[in-house]
């Protein structure tokens, strides 16, 4: 019984190696699996399928938030809490109430948007398994990676070793805690 | 690779169903100008200059307003430039009908405007400040250099093209996007003032500076509007069933996206600075149009022209939906018929809210007339460029 | 662990990419100019040195003030903005073209911006730093500048948020806010990459913490691209919203001159025309001291010419129809102050703002003035000047004129008006410079997917 590890990983040195790389575990069957890259490449998420997520209602319901307590803010100031006749205007003069009611949405959408990117990503997370891997410092820079989690039903050790070796990868590395 | 096994003329499965729809707006606008005609005695001409006269405001924007999508895609470039092209063209070649019905407008000047009057002028020191600029002889003098300058953008793009097709792009070069710069600068100019001398000079007295803006916003709205509603309905036809992907229409949907909410931004950001000022000379406008019934109508544009087009098209699977976005389409372009009739006939109905039989006709009429002759238009030329540079770019954009 | 040979020399190139780029040498040459351990070149030094300098003399400026008041700005009634909220505008509207360039032309697919996106985004957040000051500053007691939010106080008052003032308040930190985060989420991948490329211990933790422990996860990657398109659709109305509600401080109130409906417009095309100037006064010299030519290439300066002269003609279109209304309105207050502004005390102004605005930009048709760098920087200085002579005779042409002959005065500016506005161009060039050397200045992960080489072939046709 060898020690625990986090999993096995992959170097390739094109993309189209790693989304093909990617399709192939897919295909046997591999579904703990993620990529590494350093830029985000439309076809990898496709052959990992990774289209849906929900950062989209996060942000709609920010947005919502955002303008009605933006408009409801304005509307107990002006006319509950300290109402004052300026200019003859009426107390509710809600075409003034537009413009403060906008700022507050895109506010809100737009920190729902940063802080749920963090949240859906589970960052910030300085410490990684992956980090051990002395050459996935070039994962920035021109380096294209596929890991298979060790947590996968699937997972053998050399098994899965030899199944990323017949993927032609510059080289096959296990990836400690 | 797949390019070259499109053709792209009109097959005649599609020449037959194209001169069935021709025969039936024919017939609609012919019907339509028959009963307005009748109208013309029946209801008195009055009403049917002020029907007239709005319902041409739509037929220039969307006879006029697609020859400026023309230009402005010959200046960016991009795919979905080049599949609405054919269309712009057609309605660009359209702009002598719409010459031909503004004729009405001018044999009916005394019915619109006040202006043109002299007994009133004189009766008012701020109309005789402006009769140097609002009398009638300039007021001609004005429109002739504006159809002028459309007819001859519409004359030059199509005949560049032609050429393009015929002898390849080496032949054309640059003619076209050289062109475009200018011309989108004198289609601002025209329009702006366009909308001064036909619309705003209802109500001589009232004047805004967002008001030419708003028409260039609008016009390029309404023929977006139309050319998806065009290039969906031929989707289901080759060849541009082979040419037209989600991808094309959701860039269109996008620009549909975009300018309705510039519509939105201009309409409201005018309405809050009149409005917060509460002038004399400026707020009885809007006081009209928002008391006597019209307060509905503005509602309804409200809601009808930006919320729910609005909300629907912020969806990328919408815009992607040939179907949904063409309703969109149809719908925006009912609404623009709604603004053009709240923005003009309030001038002429300061009281209250009121319509006329022949607010339906007259639009009826005029746009099955116009939609005849762009059918006819259209069918003359193949409904791609074939020899456009980055032809085969544009169909591989498409795939995926 | 560069197992690549840096290519540092590129050849300009009229494509958005010089050709011979690899993964491996972009990420090299625009970390390099972060992580060397080399002086940096004179340009940088000479620049870093004028802006701290000036900043110097903005603290000794804001001292005074705060030791003297108000009154050692040229303020008289009647002009009581002058150029202070000149320079807010000024700066303001600079600030747009960054998030212009970073929001809208990525929802139009135009992959050009891609390397301009970074520094147009610092110099949006430094540029909106700047003209955060002047209003507060113009405030009298700055210290008490946070009851401009509504909360609750013993004073039991509340902000009027029928005011624009008000209203701008929010937009302009709602904007300095949405800006500040989206220019931090597109730099964590690249804050990655330094981390990873530094050798120096303190510069790795640095660069680590500010990060996140970003990784390049596809999982990461996909939810990133959801919400980099978010943000951009949500910062495109933003950044419009933003010069709106500036013309808002002038349209809402009924001054002539000020009061014109289509001011919202006009104001962000303005705003947009010289943010592209500045973006071209700093990208010029910048690709040349720092060798970027094959990044920053001829394409882009023509590209930004482009959309300068364009929003150039939209704010000319603006002119001529401003003058046009003033007639046509028949209203004697604003026939009044557009005559004053072309022929009364401040002409020469109006007169040089025209021919910046107005003149200059139509030699941009011109394809040998846009392809030369060095015109084009010139250009874009004139661009830069026009537009503050605009704001400054908006302002002070129909303050200093208005309804009543009785109370005019011509408002004359000091020289603390002068420190104070040179000031703020020192903070500018200091933190913009402070950024050139720590973070990189290209957004490296953006350039990347421009590459030949990221398209990914596909063997089997699906």
């Amino acid at each position: 019984m060898k020690k625990s590890i986090y999993g096995v990983m992959a170097e390739f040195e094109t993309p189209t190696a790693l989304v093909n790389a990617a399709r192939a575990a897919r295909e046997k069957g591999y579904r703990k699996l993620d990529a590494y890259t350093p830029f985000p490449i439309e076809e990898l998420s496709d052959a990992l399928h990774l289209h849906k997520n929900r950062l989209p209602l996060i942000v709609l319901i920010g947005g919502i938030i955002g303008g009605i307590s933006g408009y409801l803010l304005q509307y107990y100031i002006s006319v509950i809490q300290y109402p004052l006749n300026i200019g003859g205007r009426p107390l509710h003069s809600w075409p003034a109430y537009i413009i403060i009611t906008f700022e507050l949405t895109i506010l809100f959408a737009s920190l729902s948007a940063v802080f749920g990117l963090l949240a859906l990503c589970g960052l910030p997370m300085p410490y990684h398994p992956t980090f051990n891997v002395p050459r996935f410092a070039l994962a920035s820079r021109n380096r294209f990676f596929l890991c298979i989690e060790s947590t996968d039903p699937l997972f053998d050790h050399d098994k899965t070793c030899e199944f990323l070796e017949t993927l032609e990868p510059r080289e096959v590395s296990e990836v400690a805690h | 690779m797949m390019a070259h096994t499109v053709d792209f003329r009109i097959p005649a499965e599609l020449l037959t169903e194209m001169r069935g729809w021709r025969t039936k707006a024919l017939g609609i606008g012919v019907i339509g100008a028959l009963l307005s005609a009748i109208g013309f005695f029946v209801a008195g001409p009055n009403q049917f200059y002020r029907s007239y006269l709005w319902s041409y405001i739509f037929i220039v924007a969307i006879s006029l307003g697609p020859l400026a999508w023309l230009m402005l895609q010959y200046v960016t470039g991009g795919a979905w430039g080049l599949v609405i092209r054919r269309a712009c063209e057609a309605a660009a070649r359209t702009l002598p009908l719409t010459l031909l019905m503004f004729l009405p407008i001018v044999i009916g000047i005394n019915n619109l405007y006040p202006w043109p009057h002299a007994e009133i002028v004189n009766a008012d020191p701020l109309l005789k400040h402006k009769a140097p600029y609002l009398n009638v002889p300039f007021f001609l003098a004005r429109a002739g250099i504006y159809f002028a300058g459309w007819l001859f953008l519409s004359w030059w793009f199509n005949k560049w093209s032609a050429k393009e097709d015929a002898e390849g792009h080496d032949a054309v070069h640059s003619k076209m996007s050289r062109m475009a710069g200018p011309g989108i600068l004198f289609w601002g100019f025209s329009v702006t003032f366009m909308a001064i001398d036909w619309v705003l000079s209802v109500d001589p007295k009232w004047f805004s500076t967002m008001f030419g803006l708003l028409f260039i916003a609008s016009q390029g709205l309404t023929a977006m509007a139309f050319l998806i509603t065009l290039m969906v309905l031929l989707s289901k036809y080759r060849p541009m069933s082979e040419v037209l992907t989600h991808r094309h229409l959701h860039d269109l949907g996008k620009f549909m996206l975009a300018l309705v909410m510039v519509w939105a931004y201009f309409s409201f950001s005018q309405f809050l600075i009149i409005w917060a000022g509460n002038l004399p000379d400026e707020i009885p406008w809007y006081l009209t149009r928002l008391n006597g019934g019209w307060q509905f109508v503005a509602l309804l544009l409200v809601l009808g022209h930006f919320v729910l087009p609005f909300a629907l098209l912020l969806s990328r699977d919408l815009k992607r939906n040939f179907k949904l976005l063409a309703s969109i389409a149809v719908f925006i372009l009912v609404m623009r018929f709604v603004d053009l009739y709240w923005l003009i006939t309030p001038s002429f109905l300061k009281q209250s809210f009121g319509l006329s039989w022949m607010d339906f006709t007259v639009p009826i009429g005029l746009v099955g007339l116009w939609l005849a002759y762009f059918l006819t238009q259209l069918e003359k030329r193949p409904l791609m460029p074939v020899n456009a540079p980055h032809l085969e770019e544009v169909l591989e954009h498409g795939r995926d | 662990m560069a197992d690549e040979p840096q290519v540092i020399d590129q050849p300009a190139s009229k494509e958005i990419i010089a050709p011979g780029y690899t993964f491996g040498t972009v990420t090299d040459q625009i970390a390099a100019v972060v992580l060397t351990k080399k002086t940096p070149p004179l340009f940088w030094l000479g620049s870093f040195a004028v802006g701290f300098g000036l900043l110097l003399l903005f603290l000794l400026a804001v001292a005074i003030l705060m030791v003297k008041g108000l009154g050692i700005w040229g303020l008289r009634s009647p002009a009581m903005w002058a150029w202070d909220i000149t320079n807010f505008v000024w700066w303001v509207g600079i600030g747009h073209a960054g998030t212009l360039i970073s929001a809208i032309l990525l929802l139009l697919n135009q992959q050009w911006r891609n390397s301009i996106n970074r520094f147009a985004e610092a110099m949006t957040l430094f540029a909106v730093a700047c003209a955060g000051m002047f209003p507060v500053l113009h405030l009298g007691r700055p210290w008490l500048m946070y009851w401009l939010f509504p909360y609750p106080n013993t004073m039991a008052i509340e902000p009027n948020f029928r005011s624009p003032l008000v209203w701008d308040v929010f937009a302009v930190s709602t904007y300095a806010t949405v800006s500040l985060l989206f220019w931090y989420v597109g730099l964590m991948p690249d804050l990655a990459t330094l981390r990873d490329r530094t050798t120096d211990r303190f510069a790795k933790f640095f660069y680590g913490i500010l990060s996140m422990g970003w990784r390049g996860s596809a999982k990461h990657w996909a939810v990133y691209e959801t919400a980099s398109l978010l943000l951009a659709g949500l910062a495109t109305p933003l950044v419009l919203s933003v010069h709106t509600v500036v013309s808002f401080d002038f349209t809402i109130g009924i001054v002539p001159g000020w009061h014109s409906t289509f001011f919202p417009p006009y104001f962000v095309a303005g705003a947009i025309y010289s943010g592209f100037a500045m973006v071209l006064a700093l990208a010029i010299p910048l690709r040349s001291a720092y060798n970027l030519k094959g990044l920053i290439t001829d394409k882009h300066l023509d590209n930004a010419a482009k959309v300068m002269m364009a929003t150039g003609l939209i704010v000319g279109y603006s002119y001529i129809l401003e003058a046009f209304t003033g007639w046509y309105s028949g209203n004697v207050y604003e026939e009044a102050a557009i005559w004053n502004r072309m022929t009364g005390m401040y002409k020469y102004h109006y007169w040089t703002l025209v021919a910046c605005n107005v003149i200059a930009p139509n030699a941009l048709w011109f394809k040998k003035i846009r392809s030369s760098p060095v015109i084009l920087f010139i250009w874009s200085i004139i661009v830069l000047i026009g537009m503050w002579l605009e704001r400054f005779v908006i302002i002070v042409a129909s303050l200093s004129q208005d309804n009543l002959p009785s109370s005019w005065g011509r408002f004359e500016s000091t020289r603390w008006d002068w420190a104070t506005y040179l000031g703020t161009i020192g903070l500018f060039l200091f933190l913009f410079f402070l950024f050139i050397r720590l973070l990189p200045m290209i957004s490296i992960f953006e350039v990347r997917t421009l590459l030949p080489q990221a398209k990914v072939k596909e063997e089997q046709p699906r």
